[in-house]
């Protein structure tokens, strides 16, 4: 039996009481400035952090990929992510045909065609999830350093992911569609009706604020409408399972099984820049009058 | 020694807890091996160590997720400095303790969590106790037991706790 001497002296309580009071002060007085202070020298902290949490997503990935390889149903494992490759290619393709004909209808009618430029993506791999368990978020393997922002947009070839809240110089943390907390303009692809997409507690997504009259119905594909930073127009979200109609409201509600499952997400595309303006910096733009 | 210690914990939580513990869930929720490592912390070397690990480890864990920077290090720091207060009442602490102790702790920062992040009000208060807080709470204190456990086999505890209690 050995043991370790971990004595606290009279002082250091002293010290204890004296810190634990200037922090509960500063939590209470200063709460921004404490933050900003926490969350700047973080940085650092955050860099160190990011290695080993590097390395063990390294030897996670590996033993997973072993499990998966050859313990699992060799063949059958990579067949089977070739694909679900495909298929989600596939998904994104047609959802991409659909809101082109969508958009084509509408806007030749208009005449005023706008051709709408492919954002610049970031290719990120997811190393972990959230270390707490209020939030549901995964992190990935892409920071500051590479020029990824609070806000941007997150997505597969399937559909949206979420979006950055938090990023260190070589990690951000993904805030999944699927949280609560989320929250994405949304719109409905066939009827054109807007509303706000926010994550459920069960781990789905809903779409509220449809307006009364809207013809919504299950089946129905809800695409990004654009309105918010982060995320350009026509990008999958998810599909219409059920419509909640309550006696009385003034809106109705949708709820949506998301295009990704969030559990299954091994890889990302950070929306680092939109060169077509959104909805919101469209309408925003100065009108050149003739 | 006992700094290479807390730097090794404050480094190595995070990948545990985001990474390997999404394996581990009960019911969907993990451990919170912050409120454990700083328990025990505060326990067994007193308030200094427990307030500075326990503002270290929710700085570092709350780095890596949505929660925000203070809120994190703040609850955990004040988690250890009240652990450490506790550790110095007691003459002796068993294993059997421990567990409930950290069964009562762990829920209760389950309880304040949600209301000072102001999360969405589907998650109220009813949603956090019966979702996340009670289970989170239970596999804490197995955790903690364990852990604690094996430190008693190991070491002398009680020496060593009435040394840092003096």
């Amino acid at each position: 039996m050995w043991m370790v001497n971990l004595r606290v002296t009279s002082n250091a309580r002293r010290v204890a009481l004296v810190l634990a009071v200037v922090l509960i002060l500063g939590f209470l007085l200063l709460p921004g400035q404490l933050q900003s202070v926490f969350q700047g020298v973080g940085g650092p902290l955050g860099w160190i952090i990011s290695w080993p949490l590097s390395a063990v997503a390294g030897v996670h990935d590996r033993i997973a990929g072993v499990w998966g390889g050859y313990v699992a149903l060799q063949g059958m494992e990579e067949e089977n992510r070739q694909l679900k490759r495909e298929l989600e290619l596939l998904k994104e393709q047609n959802v991409q045909l659909r809101e082109s004909a969508a958009a084509t209808e509408r806007l030749a009618t208009l005449l005023e065609f706008k051709k709408q430029a492919l954002p610049s993506l970031i290719a990120a791999q997811v190393i972990g999830r959230d270390t707490g368990n209020w939030y549901k978020t995964i992190i990935v393997d892409k920071g500051a350093s590479d020029g990824v922002l609070p806000d941007q947009g997150v997505i597969t070839p399937a559909g949206v992911v979420g979006r950055i809240v938090k990023t260190t110089a070589s990690t951000a943390v993904v805030l999944l569609v699927t949280d609560p907390n989320n929250a994405i303009a949304g719109l409905i692809q066939r009827t054109r009706d807007e509303g706000i997409v926010e994550g459920t507690t069960q781990g789905q997504a809903r779409l509220k604020y449809i307006p009364l009259l809207s013809g919504a119905r299950p089946g129905d594909r809800v695409v990004t409408s654009g309105l918010v930073e982060g995320f350009p127009r026509g990008l999958a979200i998810g599909t219409i399972t059920r419509i909640d109609k309550e006696e009385e409201a003034l809106f109705q509600s949708a709820e949506l099984t998301p295009e990704v499952d969030p559990s299954r997400i091994e890889e990302v595309l950070i929306i680092q820049s939109s060169l077509a303006p959104t909805e919101k910096e469209r309408l925003s733009m100065p009108r050149h009058k003739p | 020694m006992k700094t290479l210690l807390y730097g090794v914990i404050i480094v190595g939580i995070v990948p545990v807890q985001s990474v390997l513990l999404p394996h581990l869930t009960l019911w969907g929720v993990k451990p919170d091996l912050g409120v454990v490592a700083v328990c025990l912390i505060g326990l067994i070397s007193g308030e200094l160590d427990g307030l500075l690990v326990g503002v270290a480890v929710g700085w570092a864990l709350s780095l890596f997720s949505a929660q925000d920077v203070l809120t994190g290090a703040m609850l955990k720091g004040g988690l250890g400095f009240v652990a450490g207060l506790a550790g110095r009442q007691m003459v002796y602490l068993s294993p059997l303790v421990l567990v409930l102790g950290l069964l009562v702790v762990s829920c209760l920062v389950g309880l304040v969590t949600p209301v000072v992040l102001k999360l969405s009000p589907q998650q109220d208060l009813w949603w956090a106790v019966w979702n996340v807080a009670l289970p989170q709470a239970c596999l804490d204190a197995v955790i903690g037991g364990a852990i604690y456990w094996l430190m008693w086999s190991q070491f002398n505890i009680e020496q060593l706790m009435s040394e840092s209690r003096m």
